[in-house]
């Protein structure tokens, strides 16, 4: 379970604090596929990024699974939760298996060496997302919908209890966007895990997911 | 890529290497195999001048292959590489101060510079560029804006090379000039002593970020949330590329083209982004192309040895242009 206690999300710059939210008191609970939305540069991927730890609150709270987010060290954190972003990544020979593999990286030695045991849950993650057949295509040869399975492939290898992605849909045309959120309820509702989508594909997201946090300017409005 | 792959194609890289390095023993003004093994010229040529000079090229172009493939994997960019980033500029800009400046000292009718102040001043130049840009790092998140910087110190240490060469004497200009062209021939078997063991331990530290640089091929974002963290990797990859650049340019000079291309010919061959393989294959390559090299240089004439830089530039960029364009595979 994640919770923002009084949190104030924003940037710290050479001239101060520039505040995007005050007072964000939210609980998000395992099994919760939880859609965020709001206006470009409203403040979602600045709450994003405060709840994965890239940014620290101003001020307040964040709580993951009740001890505070600073307190965890960054291979604790890599454990709890995983990210899929827009950024698109590819080359250096980079295989649909190489990406997901890479999710064992905060469970494996110094020398990258992929246990029995690693290659088995690679493998479960691939299949999940009917992805076995596009394990040895590079990165590069595939579609952005196959891309964006092949990240979240990568969060379930992981094995985090939460996995948060950031606009996940923008490239996606309008079949892929569907498949993407079929596969996101059924791990909410399969394997329990917490998912936050960020997105502007409101009636979309509204088909699939459980709750909503809408973020306007000054007020966040929470609808169950 | 399998076990049995990687083992097979390291198996087939060793023994490139063993014919190569047999090879460079053998050729040369004067053939090894017409000399008696008691003859003391044999051993004089052998133990003097062909060994340093084969151990020479095995290590530089490890080294190099090393740095060059660390370099690009952390910007992601295969266009990155000691040059890039200034590093071999600062390296250079210090020998030249030392050889032009300095060799107007004179201490009882004793040039002043010898190969340990060359060193000295190679890796405080490369360590001077790789502090700028880790204040540049520090202060931007952006690779590219760190590569930029690296290319614009790198023009800026170029003229001032120059300016020092317009108003040196013709003799130290001479001697920079020779030097800047690249030659693996003037070690010694005690520099060699020196120089392997420092890029042994650099190479081994460099193996010690295999998990870490796997992770950050996705991009840093990724990286990060993979439990890497991104400002500890920069700084051991820019301590570990600049004094290597630093020790291999004060014994050979700048050696180019060998730090960019060859983790590119080895991603394109042997199709694989995992470090451990990718570092055992740059090492092998590196030793091969520099042995291919000074072969070369060797054949080509016999009354005199050519720049190992003109021969793996010349010879090798158009290769590399070749492999790229036949290539469909995206290198980088």
């Amino acid at each position: 379970m994640i919770q923002l206690n009084d949190v104030e999300i924003g940037y710290k710059s050479k001239k101060g604090a520039v505040s995007v939210f005050k007072h964000l008191n939210i609980e998000f609970h395992t099994g919760d596929l939880i859609g965020l939305m709001g206006d470009n540069g409203i403040g979602k991927s600045t709450l994003l990024k405060t709840i994965t730890g890239t940014l620290k609150p101003l001020s307040g709270q964040v709580l993951l699974d009740g001890k505070n987010s600073n307190s965890y060290s960054a291979a604790e954190l890599a454990r709890y939760l995983s990210i899929v972003i827009t950024e698109k990544i590819g080359g250096f020979n980079l295989t649909a298996w190489d990406v997901v593999a890479s999710g064992r990286t905060p469970y494996i030695n110094l020398f990258g060496k992929l246990q029995q045991e690693d290659k088995d849950i690679i493998e479960a993650s691939l299949q999940k997302l009917n992805l076995v057949p596009l394990k040895d295509k590079l990165i590069d040869e595939l579609s952005d919908g196959q891309r964006q399975k092949v990240m979240i492939a990568k969060s379930l290898a992981q094995q985090t209890p939460v996995i948060i992605l950031d606009e996940p849909t923008a490239f996606l045309d309008y079949n892929s966007k569907h498949q993407l959120f079929c596969v996101l309820k059924d791990l909410c509702e399969k394997e329990n895990k917490l998912i936050i989508v960020s997105s502007h594909d409101l009636d979309l997201m509204k088909v699939y997911i459980n709750r909503s946090l809408t973020l306007m300017e000054h007020n966040v409005v929470e609808i169950h | 890529m399998t076990q049995g792959k990687f083992i097979f194609n390291t198996l087939f890289l060793l023994v490139l290497v063993a014919l190569l390095t047999i090879g460079d023993l053998c050729f040369g003004s004067i053939n090894l195999f017409s000399l008696n093994s008691g003859d003391p010229l044999f051993s004089t040529i052998l133990y003097d001048i062909r060994l340093p000079k084969t151990l020479t090229c095995m290590i530089a172009g490890s080294a190099l292959a090393i740095c060059g493939l660390l370099m690009q994997s952390l910007f992601r960019n295969p266009l990155a590489g000691p040059y890039v980033l200034g590093v071999s500029s600062g390296a250079s800009l210090s020998v030249a101060i030392a050889t032009m400046v300095l060799t107007s000292i004179h201490i009882s009718g004793m040039f002043f510079v010898g190969k340990g102040i060359i060193t000295l001043f190679s890796i405080a130049g490369a360590f001077f560029v790789t502090i700028i840009i880790l204040m540049v790092s520090k202060r931007s998140k952006s690779n590219v804006t760190v590569l930029l910087v690296g290319l614009m110190l790198s023009q800026i240490l170029g003229a001032t090379e120059g300016l020092i060469q317009y108003v040196s004497s013709a003799d130290s200009v001479k001697t920079f000039v020779m030097w800047s062209m690249g030659s693996v021939g003037s070690t010694t078997l005690s520099d060699i002593w020196f120089l392997a063991p420092f890029t042994f331990i650099l190479i081994g530290l460099g193996f010690c970020l295999i998990k870490p640089m796997n992770a950050i091929l996705l991009n840093e974002h990724y990286a990060q949330n993979l439990g890497v963290n991104i400002h500890k990797l920069r700084i051991s990859v820019i301590v570990i590329t600049s004094v290597l650049v630093g020790l291999i340019t004060a014994f050979c000079g700048p050696i180019a083209f060998v730090g960019i291309s060859v983790p590119i010919a080895s991603r394109l061959f042997f199709k694989t982004s995992h470090h451990l393989h990718q570092m055992v294959f740059c090492i092998l390559i590196g030793a091969c192309v520099l042995l291919a090299a000074d072969i070369i240089c060797q054949v080509i004439s016999n009354q005199f040895t050519l720049p190992v830089n003109t021969v793996t530039t010349l010879i090798g960029s158009p290769i590399v242009i070749y492999l790229l364009f036949k290539s469909k595979l995206s290198i980088g």
